[in-house]
């Protein structure tokens, strides 16, 4: 590949990520830097509580009849307790900031890797749903825990090694918490990449050259840090001000992401289970029962031939009706779409692609997956549609 | 020598463990302090005749946790 070429290939990777990058994966890899964040919080003002709480007891103790040489102890016991344990005020950018480093780092490595062996490295869309809602249950637990509902849930934390952890600890010993958290999480993003993210992992594999590969995904993660760092920050200093609320919030929002990442699994692997299908199957039913028309559902012509817009919002139409055990020919139609809905996927006849920002392509329905419902959706399980075979 | 199990108030997460386990190359005496967050529970190997318990607990007190014998 010419320079100029990687040039510009780089330079879209960056431009990518700056536009829609960042929002697009900050949908499917927030839980986990707010997991991270959280954990910061959590950390300082779990540590404020206790000691106030001491503290006080000390206090309470100092008020009963002492002889002056008693009193005098505890006020020193007093000054030695709430002095140098005190946390340090840290910067709340810093967890944030080791979050996307690591981020950037190990997607860079990612590159190496992609350059090198091609599309092995690529899941199904059964193997992300399971990894998708595995991630969902992990943060409902988290949530959980922020909650304090009950003791089991301390198992849903990610403790690094201990031996990684004694070593941190004896080498950077006062900011250990701060360093090896946000690392090990931001690290792990890579696991959960978005369909954004994904297509260009893609250009990474077509490259070739683990360099370029690298230097690829290095440009893309570059590019979304900036909305992820303003978004996070941005967050943080209103968890800061809600201060003793804050677990309690953030237990709500990784709850909330837990939901949406479940969702997305089931609709990655066209269950009708997931909450979209369940209110979409609730909404044709009433609609049915009232006499009415559900929604605009669109048929196939006569040749068995059908089109769908992609937008960055979803699909139009959502829902297709065709006659059972006839083939069918879907064209998708993209226009300057860069949203995650470009990564489209049918999961039960085990097609998933990267669809151009403008172009059509067309998939053939073979007669024998014309039944019952066969679901669409883009390789997040955030957007999807139907056919209805009958 | 001593070796004695606690169970341990007020951790919340990975990172007060790393904390409490700090303690052993902060205390003078301690020969081992392993910290477990899912049962609560704190194994402390320790010379008897250098820290007492009610140091060590004062200790955990002071980072902000709460030490009881189990």
């Amino acid at each position: 590949m010419s320079f100029d070429a990687s040039t510009n290939l780089l330079g879209l990777a960056f431009v990518t990520g700056v536009t829609t990058g960042g929002l697009s994966c900050l949908a499917v890899q927030a839980g986990l830097l707010a997991t991270s964040v959280a954990r910061q919080a959590e950390t300082d003002v779990t540590a404020q509580l206790a000691i106030r709480h001491v503290v006080a007891q000390r206090k309470k103790r100092s008020n009963r009849r002492l002889t002056k040489e008693q009193r005098r102890r505890e006020r020193a016991a007093l000054a030695t307790l709430a002095q140098p344990e005190k946390p340090k005020r840290r910067n709340a950018a810093t967890p944030i900031a080791l979050f996307l480093g690591a981020k950037l780092v190990a997607y860079t490595v990612l590159g190496i890797f992609l350059g090198w062996i091609g599309s092995v490295l690529q899941l199904s869309p059964y193997s992300r749903a399971a990894l998708q809602i595995g991630i969902g249950i992990f943060m409902l637990g988290t949530a959980a825990r922020l909650f304090n509902l009950h003791p089991i849930f301390r198992y849903f934390v990610i403790e690094p090694p201990r031996f990684l952890t004694r070593f941190i600890r004896r080498y950077a010993k006062n900011n250990a918490t701060t360093v090896a958290t946000p690392l090990f999480l931001g690290t792990l993003t890579i696991f959960i990449p978005c369909g954004v993210t994904q297509a260009m992992m893609v250009l990474a594999v077509g490259t070739g050259s683990p360099l370029l590969g690298a230097a690829i995904m290095f440009a893309f993660i570059l590019g979304t840090t900036p909305v992820f760092f303003g978004l996070a920050y941005v967050a943080t200093r209103l968890g800061e001000v809600l201060h003793t609320r804050f677990l309690q919030l953030a237990g709500a929002v990784v709850l909330i992401l837990g939901l949406v990442s479940i969702e997305g699994g089931l609709n990655l692997m066209g269950s009708p289970y997931s909450f979209s299908n369940l209110l979409n199957a609730a909404s044709v039913s009433l609609a049915e029962a009232s006499g009415g028309s559900p929604e605009v559902a669109a048929q196939p012509d006569a040749n068995g031939a059908i089109t769908i817009q992609v937008y960055n919002t979803g699909y139009f139409p959502d829902l297709i009706k065709a006659p059972s055990g006839k083939p069918v020919s879907l064209t998708v139609v993209s226009n300057g779409t860069t949203g995650c809905t470009r990564g489209f996927v049918i999961p039960s006849i085990g097609y998933q692609r990267t669809l151009p920002e403008t172009g059509q392509t067309t998939i053939n329905i073979p007669a024998s997956a014309a039944n019952g419902n066969l679901r669409y959706t883009c390789s997040m399980g955030m957007y999807s549609g139907y056919f209805e075979f009958t | 020598m001593a070796k004695q199990v606690f169970s341990v108030k007020g951790m919340h997460c990975s990172a007060c463990v790393m904390t409490l386990e700090g303690l052993e190359d902060e205390l003078a005496g301690i020969r081992s302090l392993k910290v477990s967050l899912h049962k609560e529970r704190a194994e402390i190997d320790y010379d008897d005749k250098k820290i007492s318990e009610d140091e060590i607990r004062r200790a955990f007190e002071g980072k902000g946790y709460g030490l009881a014998r189990a």
